[in-house]
């Protein structure tokens, strides 16, 4: 659309409203305008984003604290530490776990809840959409604390209560290394469920009424249906929910972690990212925090291209 | 899709149900003891609700607690993010749906990887920066590095809607002699109403329910505390104790003001967020 409005003018001079036989009339204005109106947002994220990502990339190859502003330039010790480090290791297995649990809790479950909604009608549909999306608009610190309760140590504690019935003795849950980070992690699964509850939903209405009505006139009910026709068009959201999740896992445990056990006892709850945040601010290891905040980018960032590419063969197959 | 048995749409109702139940049982839980006589916490735990209702938890927390200085805090920091995501990104936004003009495909991109950098990451630069120049424990403080990072997500969904805007009724402007600002001002953005104040609800309620970067940024000290933080701190306080009763009222107290909002913007709420994540 561009290229024809651009192609009647002067070439390379221009640059007239997208798609428009209309120029602005003032020949300065049309080269400054969308910099003068882009100027504050980018300038917002220079600041804020990517100044701070130079900085983090930076302070990786020196050794500092936090609160004082000497630092010495120390090369790549902080990767090579960190690669050499168990700690970092077991580090990064349970940000493993983590994920693992948020691909049950925040696609398993609310993909399956999500097919089973194919026959409500749209008023029921709302009501379990409203319900399980509540969490979601609440203060993640602030429900923590009602789990806070329930995990108590003490015997009174309502899940101690609850396991008592089956006769087994109370437990430290969150003192405990072998409980403590799947209970974390089902906080916050609890917490994430219903938001992706609501987008499963969706990408389950965008697929077109024609095509399931068609194939059930055909002959394919139930498991047919679902495996063939459904399944195979909801795909595409199915693969977004997975990144979304692999990604969000590491930041949606993190506000119940800071609560309840910051990483401990003994890391057994820590993860890559919440590493980062202690190191830098309960340690004042700059150094360190910044040295795994690149690794943590580097990760992130291959994932995400990972699935660009996955989404857009898997899309123009579709089409 | 009315095509399957009863007995497969009952069994669909059970299971969702049940969901419902799980999930909203532990805010029934928060609510129910903070209505429990302090003392009676434990009386029966598995019963969210005592026999005598109370408000004395929450006569207690807002007697001891600022509870009004934290919502007042909440409310600058909440609202200055939306407000600036607003003032920022309307106009960016413009300029990416319909100008062409040099970098504008490298300029959107780095726009739009801007949302692709986990917030954890930033947290040491900008407190350092924040740290240099004494903004730290304050409003602008808050405010402005979240504006930062969040801004990207503001400006891409907003083009995709000024996008689908017909260009015809932008030339028409033109001819009668609009100039661009007035063209964003007086056509764009109103017609654009309901996405750009979905996002200002939407980047409302994520800005109130921060915790980790408030807690960094303005836990130094009780007068910056937002709501999230200063529950957080009354929870840890050891004169708090084991007072569960203050520490749920408090929690209700802090949950109460986005949970107003959804309730009654529900429909936009859902929209806006379904959106979004699948445009986001």
């Amino acid at each position: 659309m561009m290229k024809s409005a651009a192609s009647t003018s002067a070439p390379g001079r221009s640059y007239p409203l997208a798609g428009s036989r209309v120029r602005i009339s003032f020949t300065f204005s049309r080269h400054v305008v969308p910099y003068l109106y882009l100027t504050p947002a980018l300038l917002a994220i220079i600041m804020f984003v990517y100044l701070p990502l130079a900085r983090t990339l930076y302070l990786s190859f020196h050794q500092g604290n936090l609160l004082n502003p000497t630092r010495s330039f120390v090369g790549l010790d902080n990767y090579t530490q960190l690669l050499n480090s168990p700690v970092f290791h077991r580090i990064l297995l349970q940000s493993a776990h983590y994920m693992i649990f948020s691909l049950i809790g925040s696609v398993l479950i609310p993909i399956s809840l999500a097919l089973l909604t194919l026959h409500l009608t749209d008023k029921e549909l709302d009501f379990y959409q409203s319900a399980l999306f509540l969490p979601t608009v609440i203060a993640f610190n602030v429900v923590v604390l009602i789990w806070a309760f329930f995990f108590l140590a003490t015997p009174n504690g309502l899940f101690n209560r609850l396991i008592a019935l089956l006769d087994q003795p109370p437990q430290s849950w969150l003192r405990d290394p072998s409980f403590a980070l799947p209970s974390i992690a089902l906080i916050a699964n609890w917490k994430i469920m219903g938001f992706h509850f609501l987008l499963a939903v969706a990408g389950l209405k965008a697929i077109p009424k024609e095509i399931l009505e068609a194939a059930y006139v055909d002959g394919a009910h139930g498991w047919t249906l679902m495996r063939r026709i459904v399944l195979p068009l909801f795909a595409p959201t199915g693969l977004f929910l997975v990144t979304v999740t692999l990604i969000g896992s590491l930041d949606a445990v993190f506000t119940p972690i800071r609560v309840l056990t910051e990483g401990g006892p003994n890391n057994a709850t820590n993860n890559l990212m919440y590493a980062i945040y202690s190191e830098g601010f309960r340690f004042f290891r700059v150094g360190q925090a910044s040295a795994m905040s690149v690794l943590l980018i580097l990760l992130f960032g291959s994932a995400i291209y990972m699935q660009y590419r996955l989404l857009d063969r898997w899309v123009t197959y579709e089409r | 899709m009315s095509v399957e048995s009863p007995r497969t749409r009952w069994f669909s109702r059970v299971v969702l149900n049940f969901a419902v139940l799980l999930v909203l049982l532990p805010l029934i839980y928060m609510v129910g003891n903070s209505l429990k006589p302090a003392g009676r916490t434990f009386e029966n735990v598995f019963l969210p609700f005592t026999s005598t209702i109370t408000f004395e938890n929450y006569r207690n927390v807002l007697e001891t607690v600022p509870m009004f200085r934290y919502l007042w805090n909440s409310v600058l920091f909440s609202f200055g993010v939306a407000i600036g995501q607003l003032c920022l990104a309307v106009p960016a936004a413009f300029a990416f749906s319909y100008y062409e003009f040099p970098l504008k495909k490298t300029l959107l991109a780095a726009v739009v990887l801007s949302l692709m950098v986990p917030f954890v990451v930033t947290y040491v630069p900008n407190y350092l920066f924040l740290a240099r120049y004494r903004l730290l424990n304050t409003t602008p403080g808050l405010v402005l590095p979240m504006l930062g990072i969040s801004l990207g997500f503001g400006i891409f969904l907003l083009r995709q809607h000024f996008m689908s805007f017909p260009k015809e009724i932008l030339e028409a402007a033109m001819i009668d002699g609009a100039g661009s600002w007035q063209i964003l001002a007086r056509v764009v953005t109103p017609a654009n109403v309901s996405a750009v104040s979905a996002l200002f609800i939407y980047i409302l309620i994520n800005t109130w329910n921060q915790f980790i970067w408030p807690l960094l940024i303005g836990g130094g000290r009780q007068e910056a505390y937002t709501l999230t933080v200063g529950v957080q701190m009354y929870f840890i306080n050891p004169e708090a104790g084991n007072r569960w009763g203050a520490i749920m009222a408090a929690s209700v107290l802090a949950a109460f003001p986005t949970v107003i909002i959804y309730l009654f913007m529900r429909k936009g709420v859902l929209r806006t967020f379904t959106e979004g994540a699948i445009k986001g």
